[in-house]
């Protein structure tokens, strides 16, 4: 539909090409995705054993708690992170089983 | 792109467009709907449940949203802003651009897996925020139409969504395209926005991460929420206290914005309903300036939450800060009282005001001093501009609720079928043929 003219390059070509087009884009990114990758391996590492709450992950992994919790909720969303429990107030989120 | 013509062109997929191209549908004409997200069902489509009935709002948007997408009479055009409206003879001419998703629409069978195998995880706009999608995803689980969508500004074109697409509808080399749509009406129903979280520097200016917009605690209350619970956002904590501070973007003189938003006295106490079933436990005070229940059922809505033990407080907040846990302060001047108190609180919701959503010069009208389109005869004709053959529904026309939204936007299509006849003679003879 909204492609008008095909290039012909290989699936491979069409990629790099497009990195050229979006260079900055792209390396902008892949930071973020460095990012989120080393976060989501220090949160599920701490809680991989023991449920624990976004305060304490927070305290544990030096990220401000509401940054974590959008982790959390994300995490969720994506079966990476089940609630297990409650603490006080706090709802408590462990590493989900992996399939 | 072919270029479209059709009878109506409605300017908005929300509630109040949804319901005004499925009435001129009905009646036999030719609409095409024009939505500038990747899905239809606007704001409502993001909330937990209607007042005064508390009845499920997906119960009610989705079969709308179904209905508009299977209508024969209604073409559909998401993720497409209208640029510009050229009057012709005996209608006009609307160039319309085609956003792209880099996912061919005919193909795309909805089934996520580009979403599940994307890396990159980014805020989510239906969530406020709160929550998250990624680079390639549906824009959420009820989306009409079904078919996903990729964010190309945040995508590192790694191509692991194409790889797992079972249809091959990944298709990075669209472009943006403008196509045209020849309509002889057009009903507007571009909707509103809230007045921003962080307008007023003494509520916070947003820098408080426990004092919230009313749309993000609709999330918080709605089955498919970014947490699946009432959580305050600072920290996850389930809030036991929670406060809701009305008129906090409208009568406003300083925000410049000094009408009634008509809907934040409703909505604060229907929330307050719903957080007691969800939080039994929590208390829900209301600062007011007035109460305004002035609809069908909503002063008994009112008295019902008051008997539930939501708390009324007569008085202006002053000013929002935050303790060392980020638990806001509110302090409040208490006019029945006569008195000033400061009170902590684990939440605290902005009943936040409503401003008109889209620009309006692009439609050739000019907003009145409210902001909204300027309805020269707002008692006599409230759906018709200046602009003769273009109307308007919803809240594009000023503050309102779901239920005047619905009756505005029957009144526009109607407005618009009589138009529409009166320049093509079209609906005459079926009209004849269900008399006889």
């Amino acid at each position: 539909m909204m492609a008008a003219e095909k290039p012909e390059l290989s699936r491979g070509e069409l990629l790099k090409k497009l990195r050229a087009e979006h260079a900055q884009t792209v390396e902008r990114t892949q930071e973020l995705l460095k990012d989120q990758k080393r976060i989501q391996r220090d949160i599920c590492s701490f809680i991989r054993e023991t449920p624990k709450s976004v305060p304490e992950i927070a305290k544990e992994i030096g990220l401000p708690a509401n940054q974590v919790l959008w982790y959390i909720a994300s995490f969720r969303k994506y079966g990476i992170v089940v609630e297990d429990g409650m603490c006080e107030d706090y709802p408590l989120y462990r590493k989900a089983e992996e399939n | 792109m072919n270029n479209v013509k059709v009878d109506a062109l409605v300017i908005g997929g929300g509630i109040a467009g949804m319901q005004a191209a499925l009435d001129l549908g009905d009646q036999g004409y030719q609409v095409a709907l024009v939505e500038k997200e990747p899905s239809i069902g606007g704001k409502m489509i993001t909330l937990s449940k209607v007042f005064p009935t508390l009845d499920c709002c997906s119960c009610i948007t989705t079969p709308k949203m179904s209905a508009v997408a299977h209508h024969p009479n209604i073409q559909m055009f998401t993720y497409c802003e209208v640029e510009s409206v050229d009057q012709q003879e005996n209608g006009f001419d609307v160039s319309v651009l085609q956003k792209p998703r880099y996912v061919n629409a005919d193909t795309c069978t909805g089934c996520r897996l580009c979403e599940y195998a994307c890396p990159i995880t980014v805020p989510s706009s239906f969530d406020r925020g709160l929550g998250s999608y990624r680079t390639a995803r549906v824009p959420f689980s009820t989306a009409v139409p079904q078919i996903a969508v990729l964010d190309i500004e945040n995508c590192i074109l790694c191509g692991k969504c194409e790889k797992v697409c079972p249809v091959g509808a990944i298709d990075f080399t669209q472009q943006p395209e403008t196509f045209s749509i020849d309509t002889t009406s057009i009903v507007l129903a571009t909707g509103f926005e809230l007045t921003d979280l962080d307008a007023k520097n003494e509520y916070g200016a947003g820098e408080l991460p426990n004092v919230i917009d009313p749309l993000m605690m609709e999330r918080f209350l709605a089955p498919t929420g970014p947490y699946g619970r009432v959580l305050r956002p600072g920290d996850g904590m389930e809030p036991m206290t929670i406060a809701y501070v009305q008129c906090a973007g409208s009568r406003d003189e300083t925000l410049g914005i000094e009408y009634c938003s008509r809907t934040c006295c409703m909505y604060a106490i229907k929330q307050s309903m719903l957080i007691s079933g969800a939080l039994p436990l929590a208390e829900v005070t209301i600062y007011y300036m007035d109460i305004r229940t002035f609809g069908k059922g909503y002063e008994q809505f009112y008295q019902n939450a008051k008997a539930m033990g939501v708390e009324f407080v007569r008085g202006k907040v002053a000013k929002i800060t935050e303790d060392e846990n980020h638990n806001p302060v509110v302090r409040v001047e208490r006019t029945e009282e006569g008195d000033v108190v400061e009170r902590t609180f684990d939440l605290v919701v902005l009943s936040l005001g409503m401003v008109a959503g889209d620009p309006l010069s692009k439609f050739g009208l000019t907003p009145a001093e409210d902001g909204y389109i300027k309805i020269p005869s707002v008692n006599a004709s409230p759906c018709e501009t200046r602009r003769p053959g273009i109307f308007v529904t919803g809240t594009a026309g000023g503050p309102m609720d779901i239920v005047d939204s619905i009756v505005t936007a029957s009144a526009a299509a109607s407005a618009a079928s009589a138009y529409i006849r009166s320049k093509t003679q079209v609906g005459i003879e079926e009209r004849e043929v269900a008399h006889v």
